[in-house]
């Protein structure tokens, strides 16, 4: 047990922005308060310092793709594989969750890559600690555009269009939904049981809405993946969103549980990559769509939480708004908002603490990171 | 054209407040109450920050390939059909359109370098352009910079795989030093028809043409020293700063330019061992440091400079040497000092006016961007789309 002693918190909870000391025992928040002592406890001085919740990446691969791996997220011999969990696919002594953790990142959002279509289970991890897996399964994982396109057009198979991706996708949840009105009816005449089918059984929380569809899509994907939401009624998430400032109307639909933008470290390419729009992500707070950002890691450069955080503020975002989508906003749209992305009592005690503001101050240099109470990085 | 009582940054270190005069695309004066001409036109500055334009020195801007043209190709900087190739020339592989299209302006860059590829272990030359433009003899500010030349690995991911040579570090650094030793005895002779490779690298040999050689490496870095150092003439950059730790001495004294291509990609292996304190070391010691884009032929990102600017304020925290590390000093580098990269009087008026400092505050915006004098984005500007 210690304190961590009058520091500037930004609790992205109900508290907002408050001057005061944080209690940390049996690595939770165990109290938030002025004057805070514990008797034999340690003491953090943070007096002058910004004490952020750690940060939570809503959308990576690290553990599971690039190099210090084995290539374990992408399964790209079938593009329907939603019995496939991304739990199976994780390194935990990757050193990228070493790089994730100089960046603040004590909670990613592991998902498999987007190869296929629909790719498999997505769960919450932390990047140190003992008892790593926050919550599994927080998705199911799909993918539009040109990944599916581009990996199966090579070998002449399906899907080498949209319009291929679409019929799978929306057959895929077709048959999950069949498949739970048999297992209904099998209630009353056990005959009527359908056979064991882990890919259909892996569809029947996202049919639930108890998690979402969390599907890469760019530009006009998204609205496809709108349709199929409305269709079937279940929660998505849009993940990279590349010009989601082209649909902010559509985009207000109780049907998507958040749009995760990023990363911005791309260029203008033809197709899907037309458009870059991190003032989306603005736009999309002002109207009350929920959005974090991602850092989509390993792929995209070191820091890029704070980058992208930095973007929607160069782009006229609040400085606080903006560390919501990488703390409060980001645990809430992955469904782990019970846990971490707040500085509140009773919360998984994953602090940071920063010699300034990191989504204002190009310069600010994160200190100390703490995950479940320990401390697992100094700078 | 006149702009007024702006926070003038001169991108050697230099900030005061005062006025700045364009005339025919380049900056006639600086001064303080500067008095407006008649029908001159005045942009009042007040509290914003004024800044050349950033120079990134090695970049991909303007290069086509696979992801711009609908035949699969190679990138139009990345000869691979042969690892030597230092007759080609870097001039070539740059499009005006696929350049403008991207908006650099809006991210503060009035100019970039465009090199041949890490591909090749010589790739060719060199040459910078301007950001906005069409035709690319009227944006080239200069050709035949420097000769472009990589001992990385990509030479036996590229070749080696095939399988070709390279396929070892052995024939790469053989045939680097080879070259340049065939290359310094060359003579031209009647009787033969003239050998282009060691033509243009006698260039190289001579001193007539920097080498910018791309390492992985400490052990890279010091090869290619060793290699290099039978040339008393020879002019070497070293690019990336892979490995080094700023305890090399001969690096200090010698002032040998560094080109730090960060903004690290985990995806490759090579560039996570960049120590910026040890490159921040050397700038101390008076090496020029320039920052510049992504390592190898990932897609560019347009804000390289803004975000490796912040890498290195976190280790320096002095706003001003870091932006000399994207405008003076790679306008040095690429021997463009007499044309941009500075606020001086006879310079090229590529100006960048920002509502903040870019290296200080991820909330400084760009007001207006001019390239040569014109506005080539202002806030508000619609963003360009594909």
């Amino acid at each position: 047990m210690y304190v961590i002693k009058n520091g500037t918190l930004y609790t992205m909870g109900r508290q907002g922005v408050i001057q005061a000391d944080i209690l940390v025992e049996n690595g939770k928040i165990k109290k938030i308060g002025k004057d805070l002592s514990h008797e034999g406890g340690e003491m953090i001085d943070a007096s002058g310092k910004c004490v952020t919740p750690g940060f939570v990446d809503a959308h990576s691969h690290i553990g599971g793709i690039g190099p210090g791996t084995e290539e374990d997220l992408n399964e790209i011999t079938n593009p329907l594989t939603p019995e496939l969990d991304a739990y199976y696919g994780i390194n935990p002594d990757d050193k990228n969750f070493e790089i994730a953790l100089k960046q603040g990142i004590t909670t990613s959002c592991l998902a498999p890559g987007s190869a296929n279509v629909v790719c498999g289970w997505v769960m919450a991890y932390k990047s140190a600690g003992k008892d790593r897996v926050v919550k599994r399964p927080v998705a199911m994982k799909g993918a539009m555009g040109i990944n599916p396109k581009g990996c199966y057009s090579k070998t002449n198979q399906a899907p080498m269009t949209r319009m291929a991706i679409a019929n799978i996708m929306r057959t895929y949840l077709k048959n999950v939904k069949d498949y739970m009105k048999k297992k209904e009816e099998a209630a009353a005449d056990p005959a009527k049981m359908p056979p064991f089918d882990l890919g259909l059984e892996h569809g029947i929380p996202v049919l639930e809405k108890k998690i979402p569809l969390k599907v890469h899509s760019y530009m006009h994907d998204m609205m496809t993946v709108l349709e199929i939401a409305k269709e079937f009624d279940i929660y998505i998430t849009l993940d990279h969103a590349q010009g989601a400032s082209d649909f902010y109307k559509e985009l207000q639909d109780p049907h998507v549980q958040g749009v995760i933008f990023g990363p911005t470290a791309e260029c203008l390419f033809p197709g899907e990559g037309g458009k870059l729009d991190p003032e989306c992500c603005k736009g999309l707070d002002d109207r009350g769509v929920p959005i974090a950002v991602m850092t989509d890691g390993p792929v995209t450069v070191v820091n890029m939480l704070l980058f992208e955080m930095g973007e929607a503020v160069r782009n006229g975002m609040d400085p606080v708004r903006a560390l919501a989508m990488v703390t409060s906003t980001a645990a809430k749209i992955i469904g782990v908002e019970d846990r971490v992305g707040s500085l509140e009592e009773g919360k998984d005690a994953d602090i940071l603490i920063w010699s300034d503001l990191p989504s204002c101050a190009t310069d600010a240099v994160l200190e100390q990171v703490f995950v479940d109470g320990e401390c697992v990085y100094k700078s | 054209m006149l702009i007024k009582n702006g926070n003038l940054h001169d991108g050697c270190g230099s900030v005061k407040k005062g006025d700045l005069r364009i005339v025919d695309g380049k900056i006639a004066q600086i001064g303080e109450n500067l008095a407006a001409a008649e029908q001159e036109e005045v942009f009042d500055a007040s509290g914003m920050e004024v800044l050349p334009g950033f120079v990134q020195a090695i970049s991909l801007w303007g290069v086509n390939g696979s992801m711009q043209e609908i035949r699969p190709s190679s990138n139009d900087n990345d000869e691979k059909s042969n690892p030597i190739t230092p007759e080609l020339d870097g001039f070539y592989a740059f499009n005006g359109r696929a350049a403008s299209v991207q908006q650099l302006g809006a991210y503060g860059v009035t100019s970039c370098g465009v090199a041949p590829s890490d591909n090749n272990l010589f790739g060719g030359t060199i040459a910078a352009f301007a950001v906005e433009g069409v035709n690319p003899y009227k944006m080239c500010l200069k050709r035949n910079i420097g000769m472009m030349a990589s001992v990385t690995p990509n030479l036996k991911k590229t070749y080696g795989t095939r399988p070709a040579a390279p396929m070892t570090r052995m024939w790469i650094f053989t045939n680097f030093a080879e070259h340049l030793r065939k290359a310094s005895e060359y003579k031209e002779t009647p009787e033969k028809p003239s050998d282009d490779k060691l033509t243009a690298l006698q260039k190289v040999v001579k001193g007539e043409l920097p080498l910018f050689v791309s390492c992985d490496s400490l052990t890279a870095v010091e090869r290619v020293r060793e290699i290099t150092d039978q040339y008393p003439n020879l002019k070497l950059i070293l690019v990336n700063g892979f490995g080094l730790t700023g305890e090399e001495e001969w690096i200090a004294e010698r002032k040998i330019p560094l080109v730090i291509r960060t903004a690290a990609n985990p995806m490759e292996e090579d560039a996570m061992d960049l120590d910026l304190k040890a490159i921040a070391a050397f700038a101390q010691k008076g090496v020029p440091v320039a920052l510049s884009g992504t390592y190898t032929n990932s897609l560019p990102i347009r804000e390289d400079l803004l975000w490796n600017g912040a890498e290195m304020m976190r280790v320096v925290h002095d706003p001003e040497q870091v932006l000399s590390m994207i405008t003076s000093t790679p306008a040095k580098i690429l021997g463009l000092e007499d044309q941009i990269g500075v606020l001086k009087e006879g310079l090229r008026a590529d100006i960048v006016i920002w509502s903040d400092h870019p290296m200080k505050t991820y909330q400084a915006k760009v007001v207006r961007t001019y390239q040569a004098g014109e506005v080539i984005y202002k806030e508000g500007d619609e963003k360009t789309c594909m």
